[in-house]
């Protein structure tokens, strides 16, 4: 049995090629199917991919402060300085001094500066800026951290005072769980669309396949252009998902532009990357070809 | 001149085709076919006869695996068709040449594809489908229709059709149901003298006719069935024409 037939792709091609143009209507509705799913799947995508990228500038400026105390000399600052660096998760240590912190306190306070000028010293303490690594950026490694570095002689506080962000990383999970779930569904509910929708087309095409076996054609034979069919609309309804939802996104863009900015600051949304969007397309090809493949299965093609 | 019952032509092992006691019941207390045996040799012509519902067909689809007997074995090129598994089947149909009662082309394609499709199921390389499409279209004079669809051809041209595609594979055994039954006499002739040829080059050839003219013309081994029982299994009467 070795598998000659595969010597003759023409064969395939042209048969899968006239079967989508005998059956437009059965081939339309497969494709708009998976065309709407993509378009919901993509949706979800966008969102969770524009949530997490929030997150990832958020987080690259994500910093622990360990105030020090003020009577540290040059040695134990180093001393300290190299602990902390030693200490899980960390990735860079900043120092800033007394100074800084006065200035970035006016710079951030413009205005409002007067309120230190009473004061005879410079009462903001020096601190050390814990940078930390990307994969440390969430509740559990901040609180490691904190046990970790509390007990160290010099540090009089340590405030990681951006909160939110764990509690952002929580809800990003959340959504990205819970669109993955909807996702699951919407694929599944699709796939049985066009399982059904193929098995229309694969019965109306029962002469020819109770023919072709008669004149020896193997399920395989039988199956391959079914199957590139199923493809073919699967990646025209993938490409058709894909067009709607860029469409949707730059009409949807500007309606929204000022909340988002508002809500988001400096963050604008941007698109799905090149590699999700091939990776929608393909998952509608996939849709396709599993529909066929299924509506064949039942179709029982073989004896 | 007559011989009643089985009078194989062939040493068994040489046959290709080998029915022992094949019987076969579509509705449970009758039989299409009753205790059939016979054989049918490699190059050997057959004529198959008798009337109308005698089980031509059913001889030969069994011998094809379209059905299966329900009692007896049927040998083919080797294989008990009885026994084959479901995806041995088409391995077994590409080396049977079938022309059908009602020819079963596909309509949605053209004269050229439904010939050729029994070259790409084995998977001809295209070069050689189309020149081995091209020269069996010219041998039942097709060839001015080959891009034309089924339905829009003659019932001769159909019966031709069906016929080139049964033999454009060189099969190793011809089952022809009523091949002639919508040709003109000329053109039963020529197209019997192409399954003739097959015979010639080795092909085991089973005719299913009602035209006694035709066997009477050929003088071949005659195989009548009546009632789904062997009535008649006269060998050869005449040397090739
Ligand atoms: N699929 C079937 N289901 C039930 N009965 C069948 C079936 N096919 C054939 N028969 C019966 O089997 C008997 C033999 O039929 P068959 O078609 O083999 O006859 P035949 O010799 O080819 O006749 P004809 O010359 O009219 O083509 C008939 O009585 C027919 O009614
Ligand atoms: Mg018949």
């Amino acid at each position: 049995m070795s598998p000659r037939w595969l010597s003759r792709p023409r064969y395939f091609l042209r048969t899968a090629w006239s079967g989508l143009r005998e059956s437009p209507v059965t081939g339309g509705i497969s494709v708009v199917t998976i065309a709407l799913c993509l378009l919901l799947v993509g949706s979800f995508a966008l969102l969770v991919a524009n949530m997490e990228r929030i997150l990832d500038r958020f987080g690259e400026e994500f910093r622990v402060s360990a105030y020090l105390e003020d009577n540290l000399t040059d040695a134990d600052l180093a001393r300290l300085r190299e602990r902390v660096a030693a200490a899980p998760g960390v990735e860079r240590v900043d120092l800033v001094t007394k100074e800084a912190a006065l200035e970035r306190f006016r710079a951030s306070h413009i205005g409002r500066a007067a309120l230190l000028d009473g004061m005879e010293d410079n009462p903001l303490p020096a601190s050390l800026e814990l940078v930390l690594a990307p994969e440390h950026r969430n509740a559990d490694a901040l609180e490691r951290l904190a046990e970790a570095v509390d007990g160290f002689p010099g540090i009089a506080e340590f405030g990681y005072g951006a909160d939110w962000v764990s509690g952002y990383h929580g809800a990003v999970a959340l959504v990205r769980g819970v669109a993955m779930a909807i996702g699951a569904v919407l694929v599944l509910a699709t796939l049985l669309i066009v399982t059904n929708t193929i098995r229309l087309a694969v019965y109306a095409r029962r002469d020819e396949v109770s023919i072709l076996r008669l004149v020896g054609g193997s399920r395989t034979f039988i199956a391959i252009p079914y199957l590139l069919e199923g493809a073919a609309q699967g990646l025209v309804g993938g490409l058709v998902g894909l067009a709607l939802l860029f469409a949707l996104f730059h009409l949807a863009l500007p309606v929204f532009a000022g909340s988002l900015e508002l809500l988001l600051g400096y963050v604008s949304p941007s698109f799905l990357e090149p590699r999700a969007c091939a990776g929608l397309v393909a998952v509608g090809a996939g849709l396709g070809v599993l529909g066929s493949a299924a509506a064949l299965g039942q179709g029982r093609l073989g004896e | 001149m007559k011989h009643l019952g089985v009078e194989p032509a062939h040493a068994g092992a040489g046959a290709l085709v080998r029915l022992f006691h094949v019987s076969k019941s579509y509705l449970a207390g009758t039989w299409a076919l009753r205790d059939v045996s016979l054989e049918l040799g490699k190059g050997e012509f057959v004529f198959l006869t008798g009337p109308s519902g005698a089980g031509k067909t059913t001889l030969m689809r069994m011998i094809f695996a379209d059905e299966q007997p329900s009692e007896g074995q049927i040998i083919v090129l080797g294989r008990n068709v009885s026994r084959l598994s479901p995806s041995a089947v088409p391995a077994l149909r590409r080396r049977i040449g079938v022309v059908f009662q009602d020819f079963k082309l596909l309509s949605r394609r053209t004269v050229e594809e439904n010939v050729g499709l029994a070259l790409d199921v084995v998977g001809t390389p295209a070069r050689e489908r189309r020149a081995r499409v091209f020269a069996m279209l010219k041998r039942v004079g097709l060839q001015h229709r080959r891009y034309h669809h089924p339905l829009s051809l003659s019932g001769g041209e159909q019966q031709r059709l069906a016929i080139a595609r049964a033999l454009v594979n060189d099969p190793e055994v011809l089952l022809a149901d009523e091949p002639t039954g919508n040709l003109d006499p000329d053109l039963t002739l020529e197209i019997m003298d192409l399954i003739a040829d097959a015979a010639a080059r080795g092909t085991a050839v089973f005719v299913a006719t009602h035209d006694h003219g035709l066997i009477e013309r050929y003088g071949r081994r005659v195989v009548r069935l009546e009632g789904g029982e062997l009535a008649e299994d006269t060998p050869i009467r005449r040397p090739l024409l």
